[in-house]
């Protein structure tokens, strides 16, 4: 099911609880209505009974025969005023106890009657009086019964609601509660894929539930990731032409001097060739012998580059082979008056490398970092534990001139140079082989005018078959 | 004859060298330089008639040197050799009236006859 109908039914669900508690009050207050109403009349009726059993009291106390008067007066009166609201009083009590009601009055009439007929007789006397105390007794109970039904009415829609209250609250809670945790557990992974893919790592998740709208994004990201590699690819396959071609410049550059070098002296040898001596003659092949040196010299280089030694890949604690790299290059880093401060986390697990190959990319580092501060400057060498755990970070931090922006996607190419006639172009290149061989990673982050940062991450030696290999 | 005054400028030791053996035997009187700045005193003490020198050195590079001795001797032709043999550069080099403009590896027989050609003009 789709998020948004989700939330739509959970709310639809909430509204018509509302709706259902509200008719129900309703309900009862209409009840509690006609119930108020019916003690209202009751009570005219009651004074009306009483006033009857005063006059009845009266004609028995003070043998007042208009009283007998009165009373059929004020029963005529009251049977009026009942059939007027008998209708509310029906609906109130029912039509079953308001003919009784109207029974015991037409009683109580009759015996009125009967008297003020026969006179005064024994019989007649205790007759009205019987019935006269029937009609309010019968009156009064169903008074009383009313007034309590009001109050159990008036109990039952206070309990109805309270508890009512309590279940919309918790169904607002709980559904709202499962609906975001749903929605913050499909977040979380589309967030950790994210950051998988911001660090270069190209993966798709598992679309848990095709449904709803987190589905469609999960695939929608999935796709992008997978657009993303295969974009990956090509910039890879780009720069790879890119630097081939600034190999091959360079190389050509560096071939050129050598080769017009002995070019000038065949030609000359054959121009000169009747005026040298027999020395000058091995003179001029020994200078041939020599610039085919150099274009070995150049042409090795150039292999070892291309083709990295095999790494000799040992157990080493990253610590030490920091150590030991700085007592290779204490002597620069005290001629050129810099601060070096290391900052080694302790108890790191060893990492999986060759030794000499680090320490060759630590050099590299650390040379750079020299050349790029002026006298006084601050190094930084720090390690501590990788992002996840199965990696080291090592971090060479300069306090330099910094590499401006348009530079930084270039300095790990081969023959890419900021030192002018100073670098070779190769340093970095070398190291960033070497530490992909490694299976490992190099990142840079410069700020012109601050500093300098190269971050290593190497693999953790893992007592089955070590790290992996790039 | 009196001999023509010819200086070469590389910080490549063998083309001076070589470019001073080939040249003699032309009956020209050659000084060789690895680099621009004691080339350009050296031209500032005595007139040459033909300055070859190589584009990309150390320090000062053939474009100054180019400039500095049209500056002193107009009449003086310079000749560029490069290994960056690039159009730019040439046009530059034209631009600053060079005589001619070799790429490595150069041919010192075309060189010689581009020497001839500057010194019958002068």
């Amino acid at each position: 099911m789709r998020v948004g109908q989700k939330i739509f039914l959970s709310s639809a669900f909430n509204v018509a609880l509302i709706v259902l508690i509200g008719f129900f009050a309703i309900q009862n207050l209409n009840l509690m209505l006609t119930k108020l109403r019916f003690v209202e009349i009751a009570d005219d009726l009651n004074a009306s009974f009483l006033e009857m059993r005063l006059s009845e009291k009266n004609y028995f106390l003070y043998s007042d025969e208009s009283a007998l008067f009165d009373i059929k007066d004020k029963i005529d009166k009251t049977m009026e005023s009942i059939d007027a609201v008998s209708p509310d009083i029906s609906r109130a009590i029912g039509e079953e106890n308001l003919k009784l009601l109207k029974t015991y009055l037409a009683k109580y009439s009759e015996a009125v009657e009967a008297l003020r007929r026969a006179g005064r007789t024994e019989q007649m006397q205790t007759a009205l009086r019987t019935e006269g105390k029937k009609l309010k007794e019968f009156s009064e109970t169903i008074t009383v019964l009313e007034r309590k039904r009001v109050n159990d009415i008036i109990t039952s829609s206070k309990k109805v609601l309270f508890y009512s209250f309590w279940a919309i609250l918790f169904s607002a809670i709980v559904v709202s509660h499962f609906i975001s945790q749903r929605i913050l557990k499909s977040l979380r992974k589309i967030e950790s894929l994210a950051q998988s893919i911001s660090e270069g790592n190209f993966r798709k998740m598992e679309v848990v539930r095709s449904g709803d709208e987190f589905g469609s994004l999960m695939k929608a990201i999935n796709r992008m990731s997978e657009e993303l590699s295969h974009r990956e690819e090509q910039i890879l396959q780009s720069k790879k032409l890119a630097s081939l071609g600034i190999l091959t410049a360079g190389v050509a550059h560096e071939l050129t001097n050598p080769l017009n070098n002995i070019s000038m002296i065949a030609q000359t040898y054959a121009d000169v060739y009747d005026k040298l001596s027999r020395e000058d003659r091995i003179e001029f092949m020994n200078k041939i012998e020599g610039e085919t040196e150099r274009i070995k010299e150049i042409i090795r280089n150039l292999l070892d580059f291309s083709k990295p030694k095999e790494a000799n890949l040992k157990e080493a604690d990253i610590n030490s082979v920091i150590k030991r790299t700085i007592t290779l290059v204490q002597n620069m880093l005290d001629i050129s008056n810099i601060d070096t401060r290391l900052n080694l986390a302790d108890a790191l697990p060893h990492v999986f490398v060759d030794e000499h190959q680090i320490q060759q990319v630590l050099v590299n580092l650390i040379t750079n970092a020299v050349q790029a501060m002026s006298s006084g400057g601050k190094l930084f060498i720090s390690s501590r534990p990788g992002r996840d755990v199965s990696s080291v970070k090592v971090t060479v931090m300069d306090s330099g001139k910094g590499i401006s922006p348009e530079f930084l996607p270039h300095i790990f190419d081969p023959f890419f140079s900021t030192k002018g006639e100073g670098g070779t172009g190769l340093g970095l290149s070398v190291s960033y082989g070497i530490i992909k061989n490694h299976g490992g990673d190099i990142r840079v982050d410069s700020k012109p005018g601050v500093g300098t940062t190269f971050t290593i991450e190497l693999p953790i030696y893992k007592e089955t078959g070590g790290g992996e290999e790039g | 004859m009196s001999s023509y005054r010819i200086m070469v400028i590389d910080d490549e030791k063998i083309v001076g060298d070589m470019a001073k053996l080939s040249l003699e035997q032309e009956g020209y009187s050659v000084e060789t330089f690895l680099n621009a700045e004691p080339a350009l005193s050296r031209l500032k003490e005595e007139k040459f008639d033909v300055v070859v020198t190589d584009l990309k050195m150390k320090g000062i590079d053939g474009m100054e040197v180019l400039r500095t001795v049209k500056k002193l001797y107009p009449d003086t032709k310079v000749i560029m050799i490069t290994a960056f043999a690039n159009l730019d550069a040439a046009i530059a080099a034209l631009r600053a009236e060079v005589h001619d403009f070799f790429p490595k590896p150069v041919k010192i027989k075309e060189l010689k006859e581009s020497i001839n050609r500057a010194l019958s003009k002068a």
